[in-house]
């Protein structure tokens, strides 16, 4: 490494040649998103499911045990004499997981691929087999054995001695049920596909997978955040309360799923009659326990021995007074025994005997308080100081030494991703499939039969348990209180960049009624973890987040190797350290847990960090250095929010100017950038240790100008800052000129852009499907837009717009648009809609059929027209259909003893359905489903020409509908005769001070004029300055305004008109949509009243205002009559 | 620029034989509108650039309202021949018909054929009865047929371009040698006047086929853009450019040259042998204003006076290639004859 003072200026020199510029890191970037796509997050958490997780949650699980229970016997006399007793264990060992498959109905298999699962509605899963092994005891009398005789004393005979076989069985690869796959993770059947390969398959290269495909819809799963457990937070109380200070933990052993125990310590009011006594709260004690009860229950029972594990440093007078009250009030307790007593007494139920109570107790600290320092034997030390520390923090915040703790800050939030989310699901539904195995094999041996346990597994237990959750989002099992709702949701496939957006979207389940702003705002933690722009306005404003572009989710590794670290390390484990050599050390902690204390903490830091660069130790591991409380905790635990970082040693960069060399060349990957010690992932809790530079230019300042640097002591640097953007906001150009709630409405707005949503979408049949004509990637584009594939899956058109008034039609948000233009082909696009209908299967045998209803036979048929279908009851493709038409002929036998008289002639019922939309019949697709029914989707299409009332947004939150069209002569021209396609109003702008707007335009006419794409990347260098003097240059009004003239006059208009391209997008909001107006028409049978909705041809409202209208014309007409 | 004019076109004195004149039933010095010749003004247009499909005159001694008419005229009104219904036999490319049809839409077609041809509303009204170029024959559609197939053999795929129309002789029964309706393009033409590279309609893939019949229709921009025979026409006010001289002198040469700077057009130079500014090129003035704002931030408000004359335009007209330039200038002039002749009519019938 290079040495930071006293350089040889020759030295110096070379080293500054390697120096990267901003412009390589974009190399780095390159390299990590083609590397890590964009819904890693996803991939890596579901693999780890796969992988790992279902693996251990099937180990965890208890063996079977099962033994015949002794069933009544009504000749009396038990079991018998010399009857063989057996006894049946069933262990689990490894599970299996195939590729994607499908089963037919009729039994035939094959391998599934996503396409024919999206089309076909069937679930894309892989089958899971289990190997299990089946142990047959059986005790019989041992016939070797000599004959034991007869009790002397009672002359009966002494019982024979028995002996035990084991016969094991084993039973290979049982099915245990279907796991749905996400697409283009490891067990995926797209995985490892060129994309030549992924297009031959019908899916589109562009696609990131990181979705489930449940009965033909795809479905993504939310992260859901959360707060991270065994976590100390201290919290200051207000006046109400009858605490000063709470500090709470949720204690949660690291495998496994036991519920969480919160324990809570807190410290009495000065008000209250205690006295600032510290008392706590403990599982299932009703009551709260003065804090120095609680330890010498744990059997530290002198005053000197608690205080010695609260306070540690008892030179610290100030503490230990502020203990005084909690050690009075326990004075009564004096022993271990009545301090157990005391606890016993408020929790179990009254007139147990005190042995009872003092078991219970004991039982409840060893088993439910704070689980995650441990829950066997011998864990009091442990748990003494856990409490201790817990106390000791609650004092320093007391003490006014430490603020409280900020229950918003994003280190102490984890993120739930697919993997955990299935392996909670999973763990429910094997925990029910082993409790049906456990009741098979017993009723199968109480009533003395063999079992099998391939029959004993219930395969739909599991199948249709996942296959509910993610079909629904309701997260738990079918009927269970505490399910969440939609956190599997349906993939939005409006637009690429809002289906990218969707897989990297996370909810915090907090009430969305709750008042309280501080969890909806944004933190400083979020700084490239969390998009600052993209989040709903209303309700859920600020708790439904995006990832930033780098941000990654920690998929979780093992302690054990951290563990067996530190003790090679000379940490000193907890239960050997005299509480006086505390202070001196620092305490060590691991996923919350403490472990020890280290005296050399510097040391150990830095050897952590140096192992976990070499990737010699995980590089998820976090490592977090607290000086001031003297702690070094370390995570392990899945779900922390990291990014990556460039590492800086002496104020310079490891990455090198021959790394960028190597990495253009392909000869270098993303992952060889961080285990060569370059790059690394910082959670959000331990860039609060870091000294992060914001720009690398920031590092040649603090070398070359130290007396004017920030800090000389950087220890990373951000790769660019624009990468805290999330999916939709990297999408503005400019954003950094915008007033930041426009940014929040593009990245809404972004969702509803048509463009091309998939380059399969021919293939494809959406319920809906938006595809623009024409689109085209934009002339002013940001760095970002690459990865995001925004030029090869554009979503609008870079339109000629005119910032003008010009006749008034584009007041109120409205615009201008050229005629001419559209009929070229401006915004035209198309829209798809499938209709998807089963033949079902109906009780008693009967089945609907696809047919063309004919009159004589069929009754209950629809208005509409039925000669769009062919023979097969299906609409011809390439035919043209109008709202009411009808695209798929079904009908349903009617019961032979339902026919009443008059319909006796009519054998069927119709169940036909309407195309909805006028169009044109795109493609009809009829195949059987898995249960081998008949099942047909048609595609209509229509085109979408723009008109007055359709609705347009550039990228800079301004959106409006069309108020007016004007063909191209009546448009105002420029000195070179060009038009505009928009004309937007003035007014939309300085109240907005959406300056991106303008500066995109200016940009977009020197693109233009350069035939180059314009950058406009975030916090680039780039000024609204350089940008005009390019334009100069190219013979342009510097600052973009053109003098134009009047289409319908030909004069000269008297303003400049600021006149240039502008990239915009047309939304899905259309008139043709929404246009809605009846006369009369359909009424509802009960009330009489008008239906509801345009869909059903409701009525419309005739409100209070429109009554009083009709009232004054009637008094007007009136008055006019008078005179 | 010197280009030779083509026939008819050159130094073309408009007032002329006026038609309106030639009726002559109103005594000498009197117009048809009895409005005497004195007062009206003799527009003259100077041709200052011809190519096939551009072209540059100067109109002078007329009005703005006149030009601004000739420039919607030249945009909306001139008639031109473009596909408008497409009859979609087989279509197994990857674009929908209603696709393929506008594409085929917006193909332009050389369209001098068009004087003969009569629009759907003109044939069905009967309105061309009295004109002499028409005929009750005269057509109202022209049939073309595309049809291409993608072999196997042609991995690559290939293209569907504007040249794989062809006109249907046999469907129409039209002279041959008189109809010369095709595709066209600006791009450069081979041996047989067809352009080299078409226009792409769609790309096949091995196994696609489209086949098509299209029909042609005579039809105005107004209606669709497709008929529009221009991509623009455009004009602009002649400026009247004053530097006060006096003033300019009192600049420095670093001054003068940052002024002409200013200008983000070529509209000033210094001149190399006096080193006083002067107006090099008064027509590439924008309006943009920077030299004026320019002067009053150097502290000499007042440097340079420009006026737009109001009657000197500068037109400038990119044709699509369906017509030749000087055919859309013409038919242009000939349609706003046509709309006045109308108008008079009507405003004599509201006279007497």
């Amino acid at each position: 490494m290079f040495s930071g003072v006293g350089e040889d200026p020759d030295d110096a020199e070379a080293a500054a040649s390697q120096e990267i510029s901003q412009e390589d890191a974009w190399e780095v970037i390159n390299c990590y998103f083609n590397e890590m796509g964009l819904v890693r997050q996803q991939l890596d958490s579901f693999d780890e499911f796969i992988q790992n997780t279902m693996q251990e949650i099937v180990d965890e699980s208890m063996e079977i045990d099962v033994e015949p229970v002794s069933q009544h016997d009504p000749t009396g006399g038990g079991l018998r004499q010399g009857a063989a007793q057996k006894r049946f264990k069933v262990r689990f060992g490894q599970i299996y997981l195939s590729k994607p498959m499908m089963v037919e109905a009729d039994g035939d298999t094959s391998t599934l691929f996503p396409k024919e699962a999206r089309l076909r509605n069937l679930t894309y899963a892989a089958p899971l087999y289990l190997d299990m092994t089946k142990l047959t005891y059986t005790t019989t009398v041992d016939d070797e054995a000599p004959d034991p005789g007869f009790d002397p004393a009672t002359g009966e005979p002494l019982p024979r001695a028995m002996k035990t076989e084991e016969v094991v069985e084993p039973f290979e690869k049982v099915f245990v049920g279907r796991v749905p796959i996400m697409l283009r993770s490891k067990f995926c059947s797209l995985h490892g596909h060129s994309d030549k390969e992924l297009t031959e398959l019908g899916e589109c290269p562009y696609d990131q997978g990181g979705y489930f495909i449940i009965n033909g819809s795809e479905k993504v799963l939310i992260a859901q955040e959360r707060m991270s457990n065994n976590h100390v937070y201290v919290f200051n109380k207000k006046q109400p309360s009858k605490y000063a200070h709470i500090c709470e933990i949720r204690s949660v052993i690291e495998s496994g799923n036991r519920t969480p125990s919160t324990l809570q310590v807190k410290m009495l009011s000065s008000g209250s009659k205690g006295g600032k006594a510290i008392r706590t709260t403990l599982p299932y004690i009703k009551q709260d326990i003065p804090i120095v009860i609680v330890f010498r229950a744990l059997g530290f029972v002198s005053d000197k021995e608690v205080l010695e594990h609260i306070v540690y440093d008892f030179e610290d007078g100030e503490m230990m007074e502020a203990l005084k009250s909690s050690i009075d009030e326990a004075q009564p307790v004096q022993s271990q025994e009545t301090a157990l007593d005391y606890i016993g007494k408020r929790g179990a139920l009254p007139g147990v005997p005190r042995e009872e109570r003092i078991k219970y107790a004991k039982e409840i600290l060893q088993k439910e308080m704070l689980p995650h320092v441990g829950i066997g034997e011998y864990n009091e030390a442990k748990k003494c100081y856990f409490l201790g520390y817990m106390v000791h923090r609650l004092l320093l915040c007391h003490l006014n030494r430490r603020r409280e703790d900020d229950r918003d800050h994003y280190g102490n939030k984890r993120l739930d991703l697919g993997g955990p989310l299935l392996a909670n699901l999973f763990r429910l539904l094997f925990r029910r499939l082993t409790k049906d195995v456990r009741a098979y094999l017993q009723r199968c041996v109480d009533n003395g039969k063999e079992f099998n346990l391939t029959y004993a597994v219930k395969a739909r237990t599991i199948t249709s348990g996942l296959k509910y959750s993610l079909a629904t989002g309701n997260w738990g099992m079918q009927g269970n209180a505490d399910v969440r709702a939609g956190v599997s949701q349906v993939l939005n496939r409006l637009t690429y960049a809002s289906t990218l957006s969707h897989l990297r979207r996370m909810n915090s389940p907090i009430g969305r009624e709750g008042k309280l702003a501080k969890p909806r705002q944004l933190h400083n933690s979020h700084w490239g973890m969390i998009c600052p722009a993209e989040t709903p306005e209303g309700q859920a404003c600020g708790l439904v987040k995006n990832l930033a572009l780098m941000a990654y989710v920690s998929v979780g590794s093992p302690s054990a190797p951290i563990l067996e670290f530190l003790e090679e390390w000379t940490t000193e484990n907890l239960e050997e350290v005299a509480p006086s050599s505390v202070p001196r050390a620092t305490k060590v902690f691991v996923n919350g847990t403490w472990v020890g204390i280290h005296r050399n903490p510097d040391l150990l830091v830095r050897t952590l960090r140096q192992l976990r660069r070499q990737v010699d130790i995980n590089t998820e591991v976090g490592v977090v250095r607290d000086i001031k409380l003297k702690e070094l905790r370390l995570y392990t635990d899945y779900g922390r929010c990291m990014r990556p970082l460039f590492i800086v040693e002496n104020k310079r960069l490891l990455v090198k100017k021959e790394t960028v060399t190597l990495l253009e060349r392909n000869d270098l990957v993303w992952n060889d950038l961080i285990s060569n010690c370059m790059i690394e992932y910082i959670d959000t809790e331990e860039e609060e240790t870091t000294m992060i530079a914001m720009r690398i230019e920031d590092l040649t300042d603090a070398r070359e100008n130290p007396e004017y640097a920030y800090t000389d002591s950087y220890t990373h640097c951000e790769i660019h800052p624009s990468m805290i953007l999330g999916i939709c906001a990297s999408i503005i150009p400019f954003p950094d000129h915008n007033q930041s709630p426009r940014n929040t409405y593009q990245s809404a707005m972004g969702k509803q852009a048509m463009g091309v949503y998939a380059t399969n979408f021919q293939l494809r049949m959406d319920t809906i499907g938006y595809v623009l004509y024409y689109p085209q990637k934009p002339l002013v584009t940001t760095r970002a837009m690459e990865h995001l594939h925004f030029r090869e899956l554009p979503a609008g058109q870079n339109a000629v717009v005119a910032i003008a008034c010009y006749s008034g039609y584009n007041q109120e948000d409205s615009v201008i648009m050229n005629q001419s233009s559209i009929d070229r082909g401006l915004f035209r696009s198309i829209y798809y809609r499938s209709i998807t209908d089963e033949e079902k299967r109906l009780t008693g045998g009967a089945r609907e059929s696809f047919e063309k209803p004919s009159k004589e036979h069929t009754v209950g048929m629809r208005r509409g027209d039925y000669d769009k279908l062919d023979h097969d009851g299906l609409a011809t493709p390439g035919s043209r259909i109008s709202g009411d038409d009808i695209v798929i002929g079904k009908t349903t036998p009617i019961a032979e003893d339902l026919m009443g008289a008059a319909s006796r002639k009519f054998s069927k019922r119709d169940v036909s359905h309407g195309a909805k939309n006028a169009g044109m019949v795109d493609q009809v697709l009829l195949t059987t489903n898995d249960t081998g029914m008949r099942f047909c989707k048609i595609r209509t299409r229509t085109i979408r020409i723009p008109q007055v009332g359709d609705k347009f947004a550039s990228r800079h939150g301004q959106k409006g509908t069309i108020g007016m069209v004007y063909p191209q002569e009546d448009m105002p021209f420029s000195f070179e005769g060009i038009s505009p396609d928009i004309i937007v109003n003035p007014h939309a702008i300085p109240s907005r001070m959406t300056i991106g707007h303008l500066v995109e335009c200016l940009m977009g006419k020197v693109a233009s004029f350069h035939g180059k794409e314009g950058d406009a990347t975030p916090f680039t260098q780039v000024t609204v300055e350089n940008i005009s003097a390019e334009l100069h240059k190219f013979g342009y009004q510097c600052r973009g305004n053109e003098t134009m003239y009047n289409g319908h006059t030909g004069r000269m208009m008297e303003a400049q008109i600021f006149f240039g391209p502008t990239y915009y997008q047309r939304l899905r909001h259309m008139v043709d949509d929404k246009i809605h107006s009846r006369a009369r028409g359909p009424h509802q049978i009960l009330t009489r009243q008008p239906m509801e909705g345009r869909a059903r041809d409701g009525g419309l409202r005739f409100g209070e205002m429109e009554r009083d209208w009709y009232v004054f014309c009637l008094f007007v007409d009136l008055c006019a009559l008078r005179t | 620029m010197a280009y030779p004019p083509p026939p008819g076109m050159g130094m073309m004195p408009m007032g002329g034989p006026h038609p309106m004149a030639a009726a002559g039933h109103h005594h000498q010095g009197v117009g048809s509108l009895g409005i005497p010749h004195k007062f009206q003004r003799k527009p003259k247009l100077t041709l200052r650039d011809m190519r096939d499909d551009y072209c540059e005159f100067e109109l002078k001694n007329t009005d703005t309202s006149v030009a601004n008419a000739l420039r919607r005229t030249m945009i909306g009104e001139v008639p031109t021949i473009a596909i408008d219904l497409v009859d979609v036999e087989v279509n197994t490319s990857v674009l929908n018909d209603e696709f393929i049809a506008h594409r085929m839409g917006l193909i332009p077609l050389k369209s001098d054929f068009a004087v003969k041809m009569q629009t759907v509303y003109e044939a069905a009204s009967g309105s061309n009865e009295n004109n002499e170029n028409y005929s009750a024959q005269s057509p109202t559609e022209l049939t073309f047929k595309l049809h291409k197939r993608c072999e196997s053999s042609q991995t690559a795929g290939i293209d569907v371009t504007s040249n794989d129309i062809e006109w249907d002789q046999a469907a129409d029964g039209l002279d041959p040698n008189e109809v010369d309706v095709k595709p066209t393009t600006l791009a450069k033409l081979d041996e047989s006047g067809n352009p080299e590279k078409g226009i792409l309609i769609v790309k096949l893939r091995p196994g696609q086929e489209v086949k098509l019949t299209c029909i042609a229709r005579k039809g105005i921009g107004k209606d669709h853009a497709k008929w529009s025979p221009v991509a623009t026409a455009v004009f602009t006010f002649v400026p009247d450019i004053r530097i006060d001289q006096a003033l300019m002198d009192t600049l420095t040469e670093d001054q003068r040259r940052a002024w002409i700077a200013s200008c983000p057009t070529q509209v000033f130079e210094l001149d190399p042998t006096t080193r006083r500014v002067i107006v090099k090129d008064p027509e590439a003035y924008t309006y943009d204003g920077e030299c004026i704002k320019k002067a009053a931030e150097m502290g000499v408000p007042g440097l340079v006076e420009i006026t737009p004359r109001s009657d000197d335009f500068v037109f400038r007209v990119e044709t699509t290639g369906a017509l030749p330039p000087a055919t859309v200038v013409v038919w242009a002039l000939e349609t706003i004859e046509e709309k006045l002749k109308g108008t008079q009519e009507d405003i004599k019938k509201l006279i007497m």
